[in-house]
């Protein structure tokens, strides 16, 4: 690690991952997938279909046809089966060949792979394991407290887009406090990372830029004060963001953020975020008023990803950041992101056990300071060594 | 993918620190005044008994009264040196 003033220090990055994180993948809204018609999906290096069955539950199967290559995303939903374009043979949502039309009997092993799925809060999730194990029980994704299934609150303003990099660069973003300044025009008041088991979490209580305020001139929404955020990653990709806005001429608004993504290869993900907000208690509200407001809210959201993505377009992936005291704990994160890119068996406790990364700027520092300078002053003093009597 | 480690722990490590209360052992550094860092082991979580699981995801700020006074006196005691404090 020591290195001469005068070395140019080189960045260094190793191939990409060639798997995939295991754990659950919110693949969008729940509703886009109902309309009786197959869906493609294109996540984890495959293409995917998904569809409801008769009984309105959602199903997800490798697209490719296990017959002789057809696209099942581009057949047609048959009762509870998803059918092929090509020759017509029925898949069910197990991933068994139930039936081929023409032939007398379905063939040994006709099994494609079939992905656990999870709907809920609107949002449906499919499982990806490289090593093909069914979901990790303590893993589910909790349900939202708040939001579209919740009364009182608004419906999910929501939002999808492709962006063209590896995914760890948004999960870089959880421990990333200096970026809310520069980039987000955010200013971090109190900030703290916990790290354990599957999840990672950010908290911040932050105040509004004086100097810089765009986001909400943009979309001509109220000023805000600052905010109070409580945002956990369960799991590589699913973050449930507890979001507080404090504004300056009127109550505060609690809202939901989500903040998620599917990895389409190694080169690209699936950016998707969402908002719902509980609605003011007044008697005269109008729900479409909340509705509205949501969707303002979205679009500053949007405003600060397509920030972050404009970063993320230009820059080059970094295996050694040169980390500054002021920064967060990336390297820490990465040993923490890391734990779903290795065989549950390879899985080192250093990535799971709890770690604590925390900044307080309000806390009067000085007159702490100011103690332990004394005592480091008296106990200097007291060891040095006493003059002798002559 | 394997992680590197973090470049600002060659010039300032992390240093154990006990419990005052139920002496859990966890690894602690502050890099300033208001920032610090604690590393707890599967030992430090079993006895530390004031340890809620998830406690974070809740929104719960502080993790461990008890071993947030255990950092506080380390600093005082000199035990535990302020990274950005040194010349």
């Amino acid at each position: 690690m020591t290195q001469t003033t005068d070395e140019v220090r080189t960045i260094e990055a190793e191939a990409l991952p060639t798997r995939f994180a295991r754990g659950w993948h919110c693949i969008g809204l729940e509703r886009n997938f109902r309309d009786g018609k197959p869906h493609t999906v294109t996540a984890f290096g495959k293409k995917l279909v998904v569809w409801a069955d008769s009984s309105g539950e959602l199903k997800v199967l490798d697209a490719y046809c296990r017959h002789m290559g057809g696209d099942l995303s581009q057949g047609t939903v048959k009762g509870d089966e998803i059918a092929c374009p090509f020759h017509d043979w029925r898949w069910g949502g197990d991933g068994r060949c139930k039936q081929i039309p023409y032939a007398r009997r379905v063939p040994l092993r006709a099994r494609t792979a079939a992905w656990p799925t999870m709907s809920q809060d609107g949002l449906l999730f499919v499982w990806n394991d490289p090593e093909g194990n069914p979901p990790i029980a303590e893993q589910a994704i909790p349900r939202i407290d708040g939001g579209p299934d919740a009364e009182g609150w608004t419906d999910w303003a929501w939002y999808e887009t492709r962006v063209d990099t590896n995914c760890r660069e948004i999960i870089d973003n959880v421990v990333d406090m200096a970026h809310f300044f520069y980039v987000h025009h955010a200013f971090p008041t109190y900030f703290k990372n916990t790290f354990e088991g599957h999840t990672a979490t950010q908290l911040q209580r932050g105040v509004s830029r004086d100097d810089l305020r765009p986001s909400e001139k943009a979309i001509g929404g109220p000023k805000r004060k600052g905010n109070t955020s409580v945002a956990t990653y369960h799991g590589p990709s699913f973050m449930i963001d507890d979001l507080i806005y404090h504004y300056e001429a009127m109550d505060d608004v609690r809202t939901v953020l989500i903040n998620c993504h599917y990895p389409i290869d190694e080169n690209s993900f699936v950016l998707m975020y969402g908002i719902s907000l509980q609605r003011p208690e007044a008697e005269d509200e109008d729900p479409a008023e909340a509705q509205a407001l949501a969707e303002k809210m979205v679009a500053t959201t949007r405003i600060g990803f397509e920030q972050d993505v404009q970063i993320w377009k230009n820059k080059t992936r970094i295996d050694n950041p040169l980390l500054c005291e002021e920064d967060g704990p990336v390297y820490q994160l990465r040993r923490w992101y890391e734990q779903f890119y290795v065989d549950v068996a390879d899985i080192d406790s250093a990535m799971t056990d709890r770690f604590e990364f925390e900044l307080d700027t309000t806390k009067p520092n000085e007159a702490w300071q100011r103690e332990v300078e004394e005592n480091l002053a008296r106990r200097a003093a007291e060891d040095a060594p006493v003059p002798q009597d002559a | 993918m394997s992680v590197r480690a973090d470049n600002r722990l060659a010039d300032g490590p992390m240093h154990p620190v006990g419990c005052g209360s139920c002496g859990a052992q966890v690894l602690a550094r502050k890099s300033s005044w208001q920032q610090t860092t604690v590393q707890w082991d599967e030992t430090a979580t079993a006895t530390c008994t004031d340890w809620d699981p998830g406690s974070a995801t809740r929104g719960r700020f502080p993790v461990c009264e008890q071993m947030r006074a255990s950092i506080a006196q380390a600093v005082v005691d000199g035990l535990l040196p302020v990274v950005d404090t040194r010349s």
